[in-house]
């Protein structure tokens, strides 16, 4: 099946945007969770806000599928 | 709906005599918050009541009793007859009778552990046959007892033992590769036969635990087994007793603890009062509704003798917050404990999320099948777990919506036709990906602007219409200078480009008048949060995408016929299972996101703090 090199490229482009965002993300996930579980050790209620905390960065993803 | 209960803070004052009756009648009717008192130069807070120490001192054997009994906490009926007498003397001699149990199980216990100590020795000498009187202190006689790791040695050993003299006796066993010895010598020579033995790769072994025994191991050892099985089972026998002291005391015990927690509370209430040497003072807030009945019947108890001061809420108050929403909405109440209360001149946004929490979810997660399934599973689980009532609830309303566009987007476990019939839909969200995004975007515009307007009466109650139109107002001015710049600039309408130019930049002045600098700082946030819910269409794209592969990857095997179609069954179950609670998962979260971080930092400052009022146990 032959494709247009631009094409290729096209979707290799859009695949780095959505893997390279999701990285980032769940690299910062990681760090955001870690810290929350440490505030929910001291102080139960503050789960809720970890919990939304802990996802913000999921919008780095959104950013990167819309670019792609 | 929309508001919180209206609260009157009130104030209870009266001489001590009657603080007890007072606090009684507080805590049966369970509608006055209690607000604590600090310790100031007009009153000091007050003493706890006389029998309060008693009290907790037979609350700390009672919960003593539960723990060391195993007892776990559950509904009760059992009723308690005569009061705190019976459950103090009941406590004593059930609390007796127990720790007499358990000192008796801790001896069997210690007995059997040096038991096993002694046993182990015992095995390890039970193949060299000499009297375990032999193992002691000897002036003239020394004895090495250890290990070789590898049996040849014992015959190098015994050669060059030999060198240094003759008078010695070496007693040897192997078991699992490895030789055990016991060698006896003369006492003048202990250092050279240690330094012979050490080169050997000799591992000393010492034995502490049969000391003052006497005759062979193993007839000592058959006595030790026959002791560990005597006291194993007499330890059976004590945690049986318990087991049943803990039955038959059960229903009494949690009776007990909650009795004595809540005549305790109620001892320890004046530490929350303001107190002078012959008067208290309680500060709280009862809601409007109850009022009335509240203070009379506070009076009735009070013999007239107190004074009972009520004002509405003023505006500097904090006061806690009793949220009002009708029975359907309740369960997003759920979405407010989690994150924090409103304050009480704020809008109440549990009602709005009952309508656009399950929208979100079901736009995500919208497959009829999907729905169908989850709604079940929901159902059942909230039979299962009454407890957890409210997120089921929650849980229900948001399947219900996630069947409504499944219908919509006409989609069944991801196929859109069953049977070579094609389900109807309005937008096909495997194969129209723009319009998707288009209309999630769509619904965030929405969601938005409904959070900027809520801020705009919030902003109006607290601050005044100025306020209001300088915050929130400027941001409906900012989206339509931004809408007349993108249409004029794409010649859409005939307006110079300046006009919306200009609406931006007075939206940004009047944001830095409202808010100072964090206000126009704020405006690119626009672009952020809209986009934001392109996760709409990514998270509800993904859960298609997903389902097709599954239908499509079992096709396959159904195509290939015979033992294969079970495969492709199991395919479908498992691979859609998977996808269920990926997509249950993904769509809650995110749904809550959207409501927590775009819509509610448009209107939502809560930090308002629960009413809980006295007596009433945390549900």
């Amino acid at each position: 099946m032959a494709v247009e090199l631009s094409t290729g490229l096209v979707a290799l482009a859009s695949g780095v945007a959505i893997g390279a965002s999701a990285i980032a993300a769940a690299w910062a996930e990681k760090e955001i969770g870690v810290a929350a579980i440490g505030a929910m050790a001291e102080k139960e209620e503050l789960f809720g806000k970890g919990l939304i905390l802990t996802v913000i960065p999921e919008t780095i993803v959104i950013f990167g599928l819309v670019i792609a | 709906m929309l508001r919180p209960y209206q609260m009157s803070s009130v104030i209870i004052t009266g001489p001590k005599n009657i603080q007890e009756d007072v606090i009684k009648e507080i805590h049966k009717q369970k509608v006055l918050h209690i607000v604590e008192h600090s310790k100031n130069e007009l009153a000091d807070i007050g003493m706890p009541l006389e029998s309060a120490s008693r009290l907790s001192e037979i609350l700390v054997k009672a919960r003593a009793l539960i723990a060391s009994l195993n007892i776990k906490k559950e509904e009760n009926k059992f009723e308690l007859k005569r009061g705190l007498l019976e459950v103090e003397s009941t406590a004593k001699k059930l609390g007796e009778e127990v720790s007499a149990n358990l000192d008796e199980l801790k001896k069997a216990e210690a007995l059997m552990a040096k038991d096993e100590s002694v046993k182990q020795e015992l095995e390890i000498l039970k193949n060299i046959d000499i009297p375990l009187e032999y193992f002691t202190s000897y002036k003239s006689l020394a004895y090495f007892t250890g290990y070789f790791k590898d049996e040849g040695r014992i015959a190098t050993l015994k050669e060059e033992l030999s060198k240094i003299t003759e008078k010695f006796m070496l007693l040897d066993s192997t078991a699992k590769k490895r030789s055990f010895i016991a060698l006896f010598i003369d006492a003048k020579l202990k250092e050279n036969a240690g330094d012979v033995l050490r080169k050997a790769g000799f591992i000393p072994a010492n034995f502490v635990n049969i000391v003052s025994m006497k005759g062979n191991a193993s007839s000592n050892l058959k006595k030790i087994d026959e002791e560990i099985k005597r006291l194993g089972k007499k330890s059976e026998e004590i945690k049986k007793r318990l087991e049943s002291i803990g039955q038959e005391y059960k229903p009494f015990l949690l009776a007990a603890e909650e009795f004595l927690s809540e005549q305790l509370e109620k001892a320890e209430a004046p530490l929350k009062f303001a107190a002078t040497q012959s008067s208290f003072l309680v500060k709280g807030w009862i809601p409007l509704e109850q009022l009335q009945s509240s203070i009379e019947r506070l009076n009735k108890a009070g013999k007239n003798k107190i004074f009972v001061h009520f004002e509405p809420a003023k505006k500097e108050d904090k006061v806690p917050v009793k949220l009002k929403n009708p029975k359907h909405a309740k369960p997003f109440e759920f979405f407010l404990d989690l994150y924090t209360m409103p304050s009480y001149k704020e809008i109440d946004p549990t009602s709005i999320m009952f309508l656009t929490f399950p929208l979100l979810f079901g736009f995500m997660l919208g497959d009829f099948g999907y729905g169908l399934t989850t709604l079940a599973l929901f159902i059942a689980l909230k039979k299962l777990m009454p407890k957890a009532r409210n997120f089921f609830n929650v849980l229900i309303f948001a399947s219900l919506a996630s069947i409504f566009f499944g219908l919509l987007f006409g989609e069944f476990f991801g196929f859109e036709e069953i049977a070579g019939f094609h389900l109807p839909h309005i937008l096909s969200r495997a194969d129209d990906i723009n319009g998707l995004m288009y209309l999630a975007v769509g619904v965030g515009i929405l969601h938005i602007n409904l959070g900027l307007l809520l801020g705009f009466f919030n902003e109006m109650n607290s601050h005044g219409i100025l306020k209001a139109l300088f915050a929130k107002g400027s941001w409906f001015i900012l989206e339509t200078g931004i809408v007349l710049l993108a249409l004029s600039a794409l010649k859409i309408i005939i307006l110079p480009i300046y006009i919306g130019l200009l609406m931006i930049l007075l939206a940004a002045v009047m944001l830095f008048k409202a808010e100072g600098i964090r206000g126009p700082i704020e405006i690119p946030s626009l672009f952020s949060n809209t986009l934001s819910y392109a996760r709409l269409m990514a998270i509800g794209l993904s859960s298609v995408v997903l389902a097709l592969i599954i239908n499509d990857s079992a096709k396959e095997f159904f195509h290939k016929g015979g033992f294969f179609i079970l495969a492709g069954i199991l395919i479908l179950v498992i691979g859609h299972t998977i996808n269920i609670g990926l997509g249950l998962l993904g769509s809650f979260l995110h749904s809550l996101r959207l409501h927590y971080v775009e819509f509610f930092t448009k209107f939502f400052h809560g930090g308002a703090e629960k009413y809980r009022p006295f007596g009433m146990k945390d549900a």
